[in-house]
């Protein structure tokens, strides 16, 4: 166990390592000039300006110097300073992270949660009306781009039908509600977005879910557990779905790239003030040390879940440990 | 055996399960008959694909539906009938009356409970007993069934266990809540020799001790003759020959129970030095369609068969000594 989890967090530390040298040569190599667009904001671009601005962020040194001496200082915690801020980067990351996770965490929760259910009672009924809804809703899930999603809820929960705010974290008069009314507050503005990241995951869980247990219901133990005369929701509840959820947990670990990804569409889409809108706020704006540190962040986020399904799948299946 | 006429535990009459195939019913065991006594043992012998554990399951009330289904007949344990019973009323004799070892020990037992989890909610499920009381049990039912340490291997995951230590956990689980009836579907094929003997003891043992009434379904003729009070013979679905094993094996009357018999190598003390040449039965398994045709299933395969043969099945011939078999050969009148 011990040794198998200092290997996962050597790989990892490898990967991430990866991970930064790829992109920050990617964004060195890509199109546009930070410093004009800064030089640019700030009102007047003389030479003299621009060099000054390039000197001051080392943009003037060789790339392999650039890129040496930014990797040192993420080995210390570091992860540079924002061009358009004016502050540092992990300040930056830290203030939005919470949005994004609330975000992430309550949409994977509630397409596991609902694709599951969905997925069994479907299986257990391979021909009925809910079967074919589940078939239905993930073709449907499958084939619709989020932002049409986003903006079809939008359309009918805010605009037709105004019971939910079209935007952001919370209302203009937040400041003045007690600490209740303020969670209420950002309960309502998670509907929207939450239901449209869920929608995509959650008709790839339901059909996972649903394919993992007809493939269970039909083994030699669930009809050992039927054999000896235990009840139909013990068969299923108990012996048969907890061998279902191997697969779809395996899933919901590597998807959880996907989900963050997806998480950029729909915070950009409902303006939530995540790390999504940060980042592409910061693609625009050529802001390269942001853009470099949420990337790294999203990466090591992705890399912990991974680690962190494993242990999961560790508890769930005796097998695994064994190895 | 007794000859006594006391009424059977297990009464199956005219028992009929069909599979649905490409909208059509095909049946897999057809009109048989049987009993069943208290600490009896009955072999059930037959070639792959017959029927055997089709009639297991329906006795289980588990033929997997859809696609397959009791179509007729009737299944009575002791005065209660099991054909078409309610399935909160099947739960409760599943498991404690009768109770189910399977083919395959490998894949039967759960992956993700410990063996003494596994044993526990049975007696939980049927006699009602605490989680510590069931634990205990299981404990108890490890060390009956000779598993060494029981008290370190209840907490083991089947994967932790070798296949025939998995089916001892299976006959545990089997009779924990002490079944009239165990039926054991060729429990040991999946096994080593040396292990299946050691099963068979094991058998042997808890039958005396708890005097169950087993089915032992095989297609091994030597398992028969050392394990079996009675025997049953059953062909594409059907039973064709019945009787005491030693009887049956020393002289079995229907053609393809002849060459069943026949087929087993004879250990014999003095070996000639040509050896004799081992009986086959020629032709194929029949298919699904072979057995919804009139007739003995067994006619195109059978070195005797008669031109009646292939029109209708034989009548059952009963013979003294509580034999009986369906063939045309012994049927009165035939030529
Ligand atoms: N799901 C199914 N659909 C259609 N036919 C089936 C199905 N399951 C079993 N059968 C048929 O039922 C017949 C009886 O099968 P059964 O398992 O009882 O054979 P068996 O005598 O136990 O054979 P074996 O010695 O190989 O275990 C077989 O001919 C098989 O083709
Ligand atoms: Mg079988």
């Amino acid at each position: 166990m011990i040794r198998t989890l200092s290997r996962r967090l050597l790989n990892a530390a490898g990967l991430l390592l990866a991970v930064l040298v790829f992109n920050f040569a990617l964004i060195h190599m890509a199109p546009g000039d930070p410093v004009e667009v800064l030089a640019g904001e700030m009102g007047g671009a003389t030479p003299e300006l621009l060099a000054e601005i390039r000197a001051g962020y080392g943009l003037d040194r060789p790339f392999h110097v650039q890129l040496l001496t930014y990797l040192g200082r993420v080995a210390q915690g570091d992860l540079g300073h924002s061009f358009y801020y004016d502050q540092p980067v992990t300040g930056l990351i830290l203030d939005r992270i919470g949005a994004t996770l609330l975000l992430v965490c309550a949409a994977l929760t509630l397409a596991l949660l609902l694709g599951c259910f969905l997925g069994v009672v479907s299986a257990q009924n391979r021909n009925g009306w809910l079967s074919h809804l589940v078939t239905l809703l993930s073709l449907a899930g499958f084939s619709a781009p989020v932002f049409w999603v986003g903006i079809l809820l939008i359309l009918t929960f805010s605009v037709a039908l105004p019971v939910l705010p079209i935007s952001g974290m919370s209302s203009v008069d937040a400041g003045r509600m007690g600490p209740w009314g303020r969670a209420a507050d950002v309960a309502a503005h998670m509907v929207l977005p939450v239901l449209t990241l869920a929608s995509i995951y959650l008709a790839f869980y339901s059909r996972l879910a649903r394919a993992s247990m007809l493939d269970v219901l039909g083994s030699d133990y669930v009809r050992t557990a039927r054999a000896k005369g235990l009840s139909r929701f013990l068969v299923v509840y108990k012996h048969a779905l907890r061998n279902a959820l191997l697969p779809v947990v395996t899933f919901a670990g590597l998807q959880f790239a996907q989900v963050v990804s997806g998480a950029v569409l729909v915070e950009t889409v409902f303006a939530w003030p995540g790390l999504g809108t940060l980042a592409y706020e910061s693609l625009l704006r050529r802001d390269s040390p942001t853009l470099l540190g949420i990337l790294f962040f999203s990466a090591l986020m992705v890399v912990a879940v991974n680690i962190a399904v494993d242990l999961l799948y560790r508890l769930i299946d005796p097998r695994i440990g064994a190895r | 055996m007794s000859m006594t006429p006391t009424p059977p535990l297990l009464s199956v009459r005219d028992l009929t399960v069909a599979f649905r195939v490409r909208g059509e019913d095909a049946p897999v065991v057809r009109d048989l008959s049987f009993d069943l006594h208290e600490g009896e043992t009955l072999g059930i012998v037959g070639e792959s694909g017959c029927g055997k554990s089709m009639t297991a399951l329906a006795l289980m009330g588990l033929v997997p539906n859809p696609p397959g289904r009791i179509a007729s007949g009737s299944i009575r344990l002791g005065d209660e009938e099991l054909v078409a019973a309610a399935e909160a009323r099947l739960r409760r004799v599943r498991g404690a009356r009768i109770s189910m070892v399977f083919q395959e020990p490998m894949t039967s037992l759960n992956p993700v409970f410990t063996v003494g989890e596994q044993i526990a909610e049975t007696a939980r499920a049927h006699l009602g007993l605490s989680a510590r009381e069931a634990r205990d049990r299981a404990v108890e039912m490890l060390r009956l069934v000779g598993i060494p340490a029981p008290e370190r291997r209840v907490g083991d995951y089947p994967h932790q266990l070798s296949g025939g230590m998995r089916q001892r956990v299976m006959i545990a689980i089997a009779l924990v809540c002490e079944p009239q009836v165990l039926i054991a579907d060729e429990p040991t094929t999946a096994l080593d020799v040396t292990v299946q003997a050691q099963i068979f003891d094991l058998f042997r043992e808890l039958q005396d001790r708890m005097n169950t009434a087993v089915i032992l379904i095989t297609h091994d003729i030597g398992v028969v003759a050392e394990m079996t009070d009675r025997v049953m013979v059953m062909y594409a679905g059907r039973k064709v020959e019945e009787g005491p094993a030693a009887d049956f094996v020393a002289a079995p009357r229907h053609p393809y129970a002849r060459g069943l018999v026949n087929c087993v190598p004879r250990l014999v003390a003095d070996p000639p030095d040509v050896p004799e040449p081992l009986f086959e039965i020629p032709g194929l398994v029949p298919g699904a369609e072979a057995l919804a045709r009139p007739g003995c299933a067994f006619a195109p395969r059978c070195p005797r068969a008669m031109p009646v043969c292939g029109r209708e099945f034989p009548p059952v011939t009963a013979s003294p000594g509580g034999r009986s078999v369906a063939c045309w050969l012994d049927a009165e009148g035939a030529r």
